[in-house]
């Protein structure tokens, strides 16, 4: 029995480091650092090449349409701005002052090549101020 | 209104608290007046909740934007069944929703054990009341849905455009049906401890409500994927967000406890195993409400920032604590009854099963803290994402599919060369064929071979069931077909549990060829122009305009062709809405969908000129619509499981001993 027994050990250790390995592996070669553009800018020039992921909030009046469906916009957080230039789907509620969450290369040309771009709103979802001045500013998007 | 849905939050509060306390002192004094006192406290709180309920829902239709809830909710121009809708749409609704649907729970847990297990039912009914206990104190003093503004607003915020959508008004409550629906086999758990009642009892009624709570959570998530896949206009449906891990983590908890309880129900083992898995299930499903309450991973889901999150905490601590303290105690009568004999059997092949689940759980769990845990740790706030939880989930789920043709044909105990021979030979043999076809084929991704592979073997395995059970009828001389209903309706849990395996594999094969085969191109067209995308041709008639009341359409008119034959015309739009209070989305994005068995045509206007020119992404996704049949089918297996009547729960105790069918054939 206690050959039975041992088989089972063996069987429950090799998948759980089987199962160890996967995330261990998993973490080491996709983990990206979340940063700030401050922390970007603090990073240089350890950082150029890098994959990271950064969010900012988008600067009013930044965001240009390229004619291919490409996009440019820069991004602040108080402690500077940098330059992004994205291809690909745009969500819908990205526009000028939501926070944008971009995730790519910073290149020594200093300006952020995005492969990945979310967006979420600035305000509050409920901020009550807003209903009083009128509905322009606006929730994001709450799914419960 | 309002001052009676305050009221009514406030009085089931106090019941509850009352319930928790009559529920206990009557069991251990032996006084049968408060347990029954107890039992209609949880029909007064179920009753309580659902004028609370009530009241808020008239606030929406009648827009009292005195109400803050309904100001931020709420519009003139929205249509009324996103008025009633929107009562989920927010922070202090959706908590109402929990401790409403809690308190329905609870009432027909007690209704429906009026007069049995007298012994185990004071203490659920005291776990239930307790966790009433927390959501009424959270809608009742902190988030209060009937709070007032301090002037009422002359117009509401409106409901977010992309939330006006038929999946989402479902999807939400379908989540909320499975997340608070953990809470009932939990409280049989805990009851079962408190009590010291851990025979079959409340194993029986954990593994009825598990299912039922498994079959929302799974329905909920896919609901979720299809509304994500319609509306967000990125061509997927999965992007292992926090929010949507949140629900996938119970639901991975929730199906190891649904398969490792037949063995405790059928042997008597792994009752340890057990008690700990509804712990974590429950653990699970909190932690899901509270990550998607607080707001403390970011999502692209943007949630209310309040003063939720520590209470969240500090309850989920003290069920954590008390739980396993409570385990810790009786942990010397969950001993089994019988040992595992070989690892050829049965039992290990779910022993396996649940350990991969968990390893899921576990992986998608650290995922998905790993910003917080990081930050917390090294004060680098460190990301993993979508790339790491496809590396280890993808191993994991191939592995569990395999399993899923094996756990069904495999013998108990110890399975015989003749056992393994006669059940898997034609089966190993399709899956085999299957992949030599592909590899032919020119399929040469090893994950997409080992999935249909697989899900073949897995296919071919409940074929095999079905067969056998039929022909074992028919030769008694019925008719196939019903030979057919009456095996099913003879044993619902057996083959209500194969049709949801068949519809696991139409998922998987769902899954596969989507992300594996999926093709994309993007091009900005000028008027006339065409582009080319496996086998479909689109050609661009012009941008075109209309209004509607709620909105200002623009349409990318396209005619399509498949292999050179019209499929009619593809139109893609962006809308813009009128109304202020839905301008956080300057143009709404809406893809023009073509949907078929063997692929979806998914087109996405991206933007379009003053030139009359406009930019699409066209994608090809492979078989996307096998995962929603398979939804579709998943749920009818579940409800064939759970459908009441059939062979009596007596002969379900008595199949336990009985049920040493050393080769693992139908039993009929």
């Amino acid at each position: 029995m206690l050959k039975g027994k041992l088989k089972f050990i063996i069987a429950i250790a090799v998948i759980a480091l089987a199962v160890s390995y996967l995330v261990y592996g998993g973490v080491k070669d996709t983990m990206v650092y979340y940063l700030t553009v401050k922390e970007l800018k603090g990073k240089v020039p350890s950082v150029y090449g890098e994959r990271v992921r950064v969010s900012g909030n988008v600067v009013p009046g930044s965001i240009k349409h390229g004619p291919d469906g490409s996009l440019e916009f820069s991004i602040s957080d108080g402690g500077g701005d940098i330059d992004v230039a994205y291809s690909g789907i745009v969500p819908d509620i990205f526009k000028d002052d939501v926070e944008a969450v971009v995730e790519g290369e910073y290149g020594s040309n200093n300006v952020f090549a995005a492969d990945v771009l979310l967006a979420k709103c600035p305000t509050k979802y409920e901020d009550t101020e807003a209903l009083y001045n009128s509905g322009s500013e606006g929730k994001g998007v709450n799914t419960y | 209104m309002v001052e009676t849905g305050k009221l009514s939050i406030f009085l089931a509060f106090a019941i509850s608290i009352y319930v928790v306390c009559a529920s206990v002192y009557g069991a251990r004094t032996g006084k049968s007046d408060f347990v029954k006192s107890a039992r209609n406290g949880v029909l007064a709180v179920c009753f309580l909740l659902i004028i609370a309920t009530a009241a808020l829902v008239h606030s929406l239709v009648n827009l009292d934007f005195s109400l803050k809830y309904v100001a931020l909710n709420t519009s003139t121009d929205l249509p009324v069944i996103y008025r009633i809708t929107s009562l989920w749409a927010g922070q202090a609704g959706s908590l109402l929703l929990w401790a409403l649907i809690l308190s329905i729970y609870s009432a027909l847990v007690v209704l429906d054990t009026r007069t049995r297990s007298r012994l185990l039912m004071p203490y659920v009914v005291a776990v239930l009341a307790a966790i009433s206990v927390f959501f009424t104190f959270l809608i009742g003093f902190v988030e209060n849905p009937f709070e007032a503004l301090p002037v009422a607003a002359l117009e509401g915020r409106g409901l977010n455009p992309i939330l006006q959508n038929a999946y989402m008004a479902i999807h939400p409550v379908t989540l909320y049906l499975g997340y608070v629906g953990v809470s009932v086999p939990f409280a049989f758990g805990m009851g079962a401890l408190l009590s010291g009642q851990l025979g079959d009892e409340w194993i029986k009624y954990s593994r009825k409500w598990t299912l039922f709570a498994w079959t929302f959570l799974g329905v909920g998530l896919l609901l979720g994927a299809r509304w994500a896949y319609l509306e967000l206009g990125w061509g997927g449906y999965w992007a292992w967000d926090p929010v949507e891990n949140a629900a996938f983590m119970p639901w991975l908890a929730a199906t190891a406890f649904v398969h490792s309880v037949m063995i405790q129900e059928k042997k008597g083992m792994l009752k340890k195993w057990n008690m700990a898995l509804i712990i974590l299930t429950f653990f699970l499903a909190i932690f899901g409400t509270f990550i998607t309450r607080s707001g403390i991973i970011s999502s692209v889901h943007s949630f209310a920032q309040s003063d939720i999150g520590p209470l969240f905490l500090g309850f989920i601590a003290f069920i954590l604590l008390f739980s396993f303290a409570m385990f810790l105690y009786r942990i010397r009568d969950l001993e089994s009854e019988n040992r595992f004999d070989s690892i050829l059997s049965r039992e290990s092949a779910f022993i396996f099963n649940n350990l991969l689940f968990l390893g899921a759980a576990f992986a998608v769990f650290l995922g998905t803290v790993f910003p917080i845990m990081s930050e917390a740790l090294t004060g680098n706030k460190i990301l993993v994402g979508s790339p790491y939880f496809n590396r280890v989930n993808v191993p994991i789920a191939l592995v569990l599919i395999f399993l899923m043709g094996v756990g069904p044909l495999i013998s108990w105990r110890k399975a015989s060369r003749e056992n393994l021979m006669k059940n898997f030979l034609v089966p190993v043999i399709v899956g085999a064929a299957t992949a030599g076809v592909l590899i032919a084929l020119g399929v040469r991704d090893v994950y997409a071979l080992l999935s249909y592979a697989f899900c073949a073997f897995v296919t071919a395995t409940v074929f095999t069931e079905f067969f056998r059970g039929v022909s074992v009828r028919s030769g008694r001389g019925e008719n196939p077909a019903l030979a057919f209903v009456r095996l099913v309706s003879r044993n619902k849990r057996r083959y209500g549990g194969y049709i949801v395996h068949i519809g696991v594999v139409l998922i998987v094969i769902g899954i596969t060829s989507s992300s594996v085969f999926v093709t994309e191109k993007q091009a900005t067209l000028t008027k006339g122009q065409s582009l080319e995308l496996a086998g479909y041709t689109l050609t661009f008639q012009g941008i075109e305009q209309y209004t509607t009341d709620a909105k200002n359409a623009t349409v990318a008119k396209l005619e399509g062709y498949k292999n050179g034959k019209p499929i009619g015309p593809v139109s893609p739009e962006k809308n813009v809405y009128k109304y202020e209070g839905n301008r956080e989305i300057n143009q709404e994005t809406e893809v023009a969908l073509r949907s078929t068995f063997t692929d979806d045509l998914y087109v996405i206007l991206m933007s379009y000129g003053e030139d009359g020119a406009a930019t699409i992404r066209v994608m090809v996704n492979p078989m996307v619509s096998w995962i929603w049949s398979g939804g579709v089918v998943l749920l009818i297996g579940a409800i064939v499981t759970m459908w009441p009547g059939g062979r009596k729960e007596r002969e379900e105790v008595f199949v336990r001993y009985t049920l040493h069918d050393r080769d693992g054939t139908a039993k009929v």
